[in-house]
C-alpha cells in the first residue's frame, strides 16, 4: 500500500475537501454523459498531479464494480440509461477514492497540528492508524504461539477463548498501558495547548494551480 | 545542587498489604552516571516510576516522604511539570512507538515541550547521530534494537539533564550496547544526571560511577563496586561440556527468505549437530529470530531446503502438533505463550506426563507459584514459566530466542544451569541466540554467526566470544 502515496500531494485537507466535491458532482451528474466527461477530466488532472500511481491502480477495480453494477442494472431493468448512470455512480466513487489513496496519513495528521488542533485529536488519529498493523501482527504471533505450544484448532471455543482471545487481550492491554505511560513521559498533556509543530504543512504554488484548474473542470461540466 | 533526593519514601501499590519500598534514601549528582541493580521484582521500576512522577499520578497506592528534583519537591508537581526535568526510556520499546517515520517520532517528544522547529531539527540530528539511527526510515520495518534505539533517542532528544533508563540494553548487540554506554558516559560527563537500572552488569560496569542495589524494598550504596560487579558479571561456567551425538538432525541449504521484496537471509547453509548446543550470533536485525522461525517450521523459506533428521514420520513440511512436540520453541516474549489459568495447568499442558510437569516445576523452582495465573507474575517469572512448559513436553530439538532477557544474575546462573542438566539427561538439542556475553560458555557448543543474510563463519565457544571482543 505503501507505494501509492504520493509524496508531494496537495495539501491534505484540500484534497479530502475535492474527494467530497467528486463524489457530490459525481452523483448529480451521473445521469448524463457529461457526468463520464467530468470524471474523466478530473482523473487525468490527479494523473498530472503526481497521482498517477493511485489513478492506475484503482482501475482494475473500477472495472470489476463498473462491470457487476451495469450487467446487474442492465438485467433488471433492460434500459441503456439507467446502465449509463449506474456506471456515472460507481466511477465517481472510483474517482473520489484517489485522492484518500494517495494520501499519506501523518500528513493529514501533521496539516491538522499545524492548524492547531488538539493534540489529543491528532495523537488518537495516529495511534488508532497504527492500531490496526498492530493488530494483525499481534494475531498472527498469538496464532503462532498456539502452535508451538500445541494448542491446535482455534474452532474450538475453549482453545479459542483460552488460547487465542485471552492472550490477545492481555496484550493488547499492557500495550496500551506502556503506550501511554510513554506517551505522558515524553511530555504529552491532554488540552495542553503550548505544543510547537516540528514540520510544517504549508500550501504550495501547486496546490493553487491544482485549486484553480479542478474549480475549472467543475464549473464547466455543471454550467455547459 | 543535586539532580534528585528521595528522602524516607515509602510505598504500598493499592491493594496489596506489603510496602514496595520502604524507608528509601537515594540521591544523584550531576555529571554522573549510577546503576541501579537488584534482582527481579524488587522495586527497580517502582522508584523509577516515583521519581518520574509516574506514581503517584498514573499508577495509584500509598506514597510518603519527600522528592526533590533540582533541589525542588516534586509535591503538587504534575507529570507534564516533571517530565521536563526528568527524562525517563521504559521498558518495552516496541508498544511506544507511535510515528510512522523516525523523525516524526524523535519530533513527538520536542513538540509537546513546545521547542522550536530549528530546535527539533537540531536535537533530532544529534540524537540520530548518537543512536545511529537515519532518520527517514519508517518505523514499521525496524528491528528490536533498533526500536529500543529509537525511543532512547526520542528521548534524549528532548534534552533534559536528568535522565532514567529502564533496562535499554534488552534487545542490544554488544555493539548497540556499546554505543549507548558511550554516548550516556559523554552526556554525564557533559553534566547530565543519568540513573541505568540494568541487568546486563558486563555490559555496563565499565562506565558507571555509583551503583545502587536494591533488595525486598531496601536499597543502599554499594562500596566496593569493582568487586559488586565482577562477582556478577563473571561468565557463567559450563559444567556439562560437550555431548558428542551422532550426525546431524538437521541441515539448511541455501535457505533464502524476503519479506516485501527485502532479503532477510540470502542463502544460508548450516548443519545443525544431533545432541550439540548451537548459539546463532548476529547483530540486531541480522536475521537470526527468521531463522529461528524457519528452523520451527513457523514459516516456510522463499528458496532452499531444510531438512530434519529428527523422525522421519515427521515429514519435510508440515508444522504439525506432532512436530512443535518434538521441537519446543521459547520465544522472546513470554507473554505470548502462556494461557492456562494456574500455573500448574500451564506446565501440565502438553507435559509428557503429569508427574513430569512436576519434577520439571521442582527443578525450575516454580512449586510455590503452581496456583497464581500465570499472567500476574513478574516478566522474570513468565519467562521461567513458559521455558518450563515448552521443556516439560520434553521436545528432542529446542529453540530459545533470547532466553536471558529480564533475568537477573542468580535467576540466569539457576536457569543455565537446569538447561544443562536437561540437555545432559535427555540429550535434546538447543538452539539458542544471545547477547549476553556471560551465557555464551554455558549454551553454547557450536558458533554460527549471521551477516548480511549468510552464515560468515562457523566455530566453537571461542568463536562466540570473539565475536563479542571485536570491535
Amino acid at each position: 500500500m505503501q507505494t501509492i502515496k504520493n509524496k508531494n500531494g496537495i495539501y491534505p485537507l484540500l484534497s479530502i475537501l475535492t474527494s467530497i466535491v467528486i463524489l457530490v458532482v459525481g452523483l448529480l451528474m451521473a445521469k448524463s454523459t457529461k457526468g463520464l466527461y467530468y470524471l474523466g477530466g478530473i482523473w487525468l488532472l490527479f494523473l498530472l498531479f503526481g497521482y498517477y500511481k493511485a489513478c492506475l491502480a484503482i482501475i482494475p477495480f473500477s472495472c470489476v464494480m463498473s462491470g457487476i453494477f451495469c450487467l446487474a442494472t442492465y438485467a433488471i431493468s433492460k434500459d441503456t440509461n439507467a446502465t449509463l448512470s449506474a456506471l456515472g455512480r460507481i466511477l465517481a466513487v472510483c474517482v473520489a477514492v484517489i485522492p484518500g489513496l494517495g494520501l499519506e496519513p501523518s500528513k493529514l495528521v501533521s496539516n491538522l497540528s499545524t492548524l492547531k488542533a488538539p493534540r489529543v485529536l491528532t495523537l488518537g488519529m495516529m495511534i488508532a492508524l497504527s492500531f490496526f498493523p498492530l493488530l494483525v501482527k499481534e494475531t498472527k504471533k498469538i496464532r503462532e504461539a498456539m502452535k508451538t505450544r500445541g494448542a491446535g484448532s482455534i474452532l474450538s471455543p475453549k482453545i479459542f477463548y483460552r488460547a487465542f482471545l485471552l492472550p490477545l487481550v492481555v496484550r493488547l492491554v499492557n500495550i496500551s498501558d506502556t503506550l501511554s505511560l510513554s506517551v505522558e513521559t515524553r511530555g504529552f498533556e491532554v488540552g495542553d495547548k503550548n505544543f510547537s509543530v516540528y514540520k510544517k504543512v504549508k500550501t504550495k504554488w501547486t496546490d493553487f494551480v491544482f485549486a484553480i484548474l479542478f474549480l475549472a473542470i467543475t464549473i464547466l461540466s455543471v454550467a455547459v | 545542587m543535586s539532580a534528585i533526593k528521595l528522602k524516607d519514601i515509602n510505598f504500598t501499590y493499592e491493594g496489596m498489604k506489603q510496602k514496595a519500598l520502604e524507608d528509601i534514601d537515594f540521591f544523584m549528582e550531576y555529571g554522573e552516571l549510577a546503576l541501579l541493580s537488584g534482582v527481579s521484582g524488587s522495586g527497580k521500576s517502582t522508584l523509577m516510576n516515583i521519581i518520574a512522577g509516574i506514581i503517584p499520578h498514573v499508577i495509584k497506592g500509598q506514597l510518603s516522604g519527600e522528592i526533590y528534583i533540582d533541589d525542588k519537591n516534586t509535591k503538587g508537581l504534575s507529570m507534564g511539570q516533571i517530565c521536563r526535568s526528568v527524562g525517563v526510556v521504559l521498558q518495552n520499546a516496541d508498544a511506544q512507538i507511535i510515528q510512522d517515520i523516525v523523525e516524526a517520532e524523535i519530533a513527538f517528544g520536542c513538540e509537546n515541550l513546545g521547542m522550536k522547529a530549528s530546535d527539533i531539527k537540531e536535537s533530532i540530528d544529534t540524537a540520530c547521530d548518537r543512536m545511529k539511527l537515519d532518520k527517514t526510515a519508517s518505523t514499521r520495518t525496524l528491528s528490536g534494537g533498533q526500536k529500543q534505539r529509537l525511543i532512547t533517542a526520542s528521548v534524549l532528544a528532548m534534552r533534559q539533564k536528568i535522565l532514567i533508563l529502564d533496562e535499554p540494553l534488552a534487545n542490544l548487540d554488544m555493539q548497540g550496547a556499546k554505543l549507548l554506554m558511550t554516548s550516556l558516559l559523554y552526556l554525564a560527563k557533559s553534566g547530565y544526571a543519568i540513573l541505568v537500572i540494568e541487568h546486563r552488569l558486563d555490559s555496563v560496569m565499565d562506565y558507571v560511577d555509583r551503583v545502587w542495589h536494591i533488595e525486598d524494598g531496601n536499597i543502599f550504596m554499594v562500596n566496593d563496586k569493582q568487586k559488586y560487579l565482577l562477582s556478577r558479571a563473571e561468565s557463567i561456567n559450563d559444567d556439562i561440556g560437550q555431548i558428542l551425538g551422532q550426525g546431524n538432525i538437521m541441515s539448511l541449504e541455501n535457505v533464502k527468505y524476503k519479506v516485501a521484496k527485502k532479503d532477510i537471509l540470502k542463502g544460508i547453509d548450516l548443519q545443525i549437530a544431533r545432541g550439540g548446543r548451537t548459539l546463532l550470533m548476529g547483530e540486531n536485525g541480522s536475521g537470526k529470530t527468521t531463522l529461528m522461525r524457519l528452523i520451527s517450521r513457523l514459516i516456510k523459506p522463499c528458496e532452499g531446503k531444510i531438512t530434519q533428521f529428527i523422525d522421519k514420520s515427521l515429514g519435510q513440511k508440515r508444522a504439525s502438533k506432532k512436530w512443535f512436540r518434538k521441537v519446543g520453541v521459547v520465544y522472546q516474549n513470554p507473554n505470548y505463550q502462556l494461557f492456562m489459568p494456574t500455573v500448574k495447568k500451564e506446565l501440565e499442558f502438553g507435559a509428557t506426563s503429569k508427574e513430569y510437569a512436576m519434577e520439571i516445576a521442582e527443578r525450575f523452582f516454580l512449586t510455590h507459584l503452581l496456583d497464581r495465573h500465570p499472567q500476574s507474575l513478574s516478566e522474570g517469572q513468565k519467562r521461567l514459566v513458559t521455558i518450563a512448559s515448552v521443556v516439560a513436553t520434553e521436545p528432542q530439538v529446542l529453540l530459545l530466542d533470547e532466553p536471558t532477557v529480564g533475568q537477573d544474575y542468580q535467576g540466569l546462573k539457576r536457569l543455565m544451569s537446569i538447561l544443562n542438566d536437561l540437555h545432559l539427561k535427555s540429550q535434546n538439542t538447543i538452539i539458542a541466540t544471545t547477547h549476553d556475553k556471560r551465557c555464551i560458555d554455558a549454551l553454547c557448543d557450536n558458533t554460527a554467526i549471521i551477516s548480511d543474510g549468510v552464515i560468515s563463519a562457523c566455530g566453537t565457544k571461542k568463536l562466540a566470544h570473539d565475536f563479542l571482543q571485536r570491535k
